[in-house]
């Protein structure tokens, strides 16, 4: 059944009509506008200031892709994103940082975007170095693995071992010019913008696109029922270690997009605090659909920035408030993940999906 | 063959600590099936709450005490305005909302305490260590350990022999037929709360006199964690066995793999076995007997 509601007398013929990307031309004319938003009215109209928070929800975005593939599509809770984000960052630094790249790769600013795939694939092995035990067990064991994961990764091979390596103490700081693609230097808010825009319509389009083909309905067949998907001739097993290895590429290359936005790494912004955040982030957006990981980004980031916002004019009378704004900002969105579980458990996607429901069928909608 | 003998001493008096912590949790799994992962801010609460009451002059035991009292309202409060409304919801709800929870405690205790360690003042248990023979052990884990048995071995009386024991007990096993019989099932919830929230008080209270209290305390809520699981997720008794081995566990790999292995092996070893330990015997151990086959 498509998902996409068709107007009258457009019928489709067969499975390939039916899993196309635009199906009508006004759902053409739709995606065409919002590419042009994202590439064109954010970077060249909003502030720069802005721009940051876009790349802010970009980065949470790809993050949040990667969980809604494990928890929304293959049913498999992971509580340790973080780590493969960070395994991705880390590989990306110290490839650009010590490997010794031949000297037309830096003059040609090859090597960020080949280490870039490096970190994908090596986060990807690394999560299903962790994904392996989901062949004994399901549900709450395999969070405990996940969360294990986070643990082992960040908290001591990443803070012990990996921060020290060439001398370093803590942080990973790179030397501007360092993080370069082709011409392109990251080194201003736009450049950064832009490159998060094509790497996040990049991934949208392979998630979409591997979920409207045979992994994807495997994914979705498994989590629905894995015994059953078993009976069909789908390797359970296999299909979870995949879903763990693109969760874990996508991961990977987000992490590598952070040098570019922040250009200095250090444990501390891959806490397990993180993890949480980005699986907060696909509850409130809507578990089981690539939207709900773009509204949930879309609304922590904000939410977070108007909070923010709210409290500096209040800081002035009660200066707590401001200094302690992280834990404000933990207890905030604790809140906010009760409210949201206890008052809109099916997410922002749901919303939206009914909003367009009511839209198509107006002004009959029985 | 002295500092194996010392690590593994400290090992079980850390894993009482731990135990504590760890039948919170079971009691809350067992009783209304939530996991929750809010156990490490439960602690903090109490530990905070317990060192609030003593530097107003109130003595250590009758601080516990108020703690005490504080966690039976706090836990009915929780259960009523968030858990009340999940029972029957999917796992990932449930386990977030209590992730949620969890963030929303910790907020709020670092954002009224601060984050600075704080320690009791003056302290309630005296530095000089007890020997016995060559084994030397300071007294606050002693204490700690005597009180965690002491509230364990309660808790199971409370379990075995009570008529609110038993029919918790009774809507753990098959919540149906508790409430044909006329258990209230809201009241076991609300109670197994409760109870969750005193053990993790005492847990947390016995663990700041031990190193400090700051926000790090929440950590124990994660590190029984692999205990739980250890011991089966639904077992008592398992929880307490657990919680001695993840304490005995973590202590012999602080002091052998340290050397070897430098930085927090400690903090990580009982992570890493529990990883490993779900590949070979993923849903726990239940039983006394058959921990001898690990």
């Amino acid at each position: 059944m498509s998902t996409v509601w068709l107007p009258c007398g457009h019928y489709h013929e067969n499975y390939v009509q039916d899993q196309g990307w635009w199906q009508t031309p006004v759902l053409k004319l739709k995606m065409l506008l919002l590419l042009a938003v994202v590439f064109v009215f954010i970077p060249l109209l909003l502030p720069e200031y802005w721009v940051g928070v876009g790349t802010m929800i970009g980065y949470t975005a790809m993050g949040a892709l990667g969980v809604q593939l494990l928890i929304g599509f293959g049913g498999l809770i992971t509580l340790g994103h973080a780590a493969f984000i960070a395994v991705g960052a880390y590989t990306s630094a110290l490839l650009v940082l010590e490997f010794p790249w031949p000297a037309f790769m830096i003059d040609w600013g090859l090597a960020y975007p080949a280490s870039i795939v490096v970190a994908g694939l090596f986060a990807g092995i690394w999560s299903v170095v962790f994904g392996l035990p989901c062949a004994r067990v399901k549900g709450f064991y395999l969070i405990l693995t996940t969360i294990a994961a986070q643990f082992i990764t960040v908290d001591f091979i990443l803070t012990q071992y990996v921060s020290k390596i060439g001398g370093r103490a803590q942080a990973f700081s790179l030397p501007p010019g360092t993080i370069q693609i082709g011409p392109w230097s990251m080194d201003t808010e736009i450049e950064t913008y832009y490159f998060m825009a094509i790497l996040v319509t990049g991934m949208i389009v392979v998630l979409a696109n591997l979920l409207r083909s045979k992994p994807g309905r495997a994914w979705v067949a498994i989590r629905d029922n894995d015994i059953a998907a078993s009976t069909m001739g789908i390797n359970v097993y296999r299909y979870k270690i995949l879903a763990f290895f693109v969760a874990g590429a996508m991961a990977g290359v987000a992490g590598a997009f952070w040098l570019s936005n922040t250009a200095a790494l250090s444990p501390e912004h891959f806490t397990w605090f993180w993890s949480l955040w980005l699986v907060g982030v696909i509850l409130i957006g809507g578990v089981g659909s690539i939207h709900g990981a773009i509204f949930g980004s879309i609304f922590m980031v904000l939410v977070m920035e108007f909070l923010q916002m709210g409290v500096i004019p209040l800081a002035a009378y009660y200066p707590k408030l401001l200094m302690n704004f992280a834990f404000l900002k933990e207890a905030f969105f604790g809140l906010i993940i009760c409210v949201f579980l206890i008052f809109e458990p099916h997410g922002l996607a749901y919303r939206w999906w009914q909003m367009k429901n009511y839209f198509n069928l107006w002004p009959f909608s029985y | 063959m002295e500092l194996f003998v010392m690590t593994l001493t400290t090992g079980i008096l850390v894993g009482g600590i731990y135990a504590l912590v760890a039948l919170g949790w079971v009691i809350i799994y067992k009783c209304s099936g939530v996991l929750n992962l809010a156990m490490g801010e439960l602690t903090l609460i109490g530990a905070y709450l317990t060192w609030s009451f003593y530097q107003t002059g109130i003595p250590f035991v009758p601080a516990l005490l108020l703690t005490l009292v504080c966690g039976i309202i706090l836990g009915i409060l929780v259960e009523r305005i968030f858990l009340d409304k999940l029972i029957g919801q999917p796992l990932l709800a449930v386990i977030m909302v209590t992730v949620g929870l969890a963030f929303f405690f910790r907020g709020v205790v670092c954002f009224i305490w601060g984050t600075d360690t704080k320690v009791f003042q003056p302290a309630v248990f005296s530095i000089k260590p007890i020997t016995f023979g060559f084994l030397r052990i300071s007294p606050v884990f002693l204490w700690s350990f005597v009180a965690a048995i002491i509230l364990l071995v309660a808790l199971m009386l409370f379990f075995k022999f009570t008529r609110w024991g038993l029919s918790m007990q009774a809507t753990a096993d098959d919540e149906t037929a508790a409430l044909s019989l006329g258990v209230s099932a809201r009241f076991v919830y609300a109670a197994s709360w409760s109870i969750a929230f005193m053990s993790a008080g005492v847990a947390g209270a016995l663990l700041a006199n031990i190193n400090g209290l700051n926000i790090s305390v929440s950590y124990f809520g994660l590190l029984v964690l692999p205990a739980v699981i250890f011991g089966g997720l639904n077992s008592i008794p398992g929880a307490i066995v657990g919680g001695i081995v993840i304490g005995i566990l973590e202590n012999l790999s602080g002091t052998y793999l340290d050397q070897f292995v430098p930085g927090g092996v400690k903090q990580i070893a009982p992570f890493v076995f529990l990883v490993v330990f779900l590949l070979f015997k993923p849903y726990g151990i239940w039983g006394w007997e058959r921990i001898e086959r690990v």
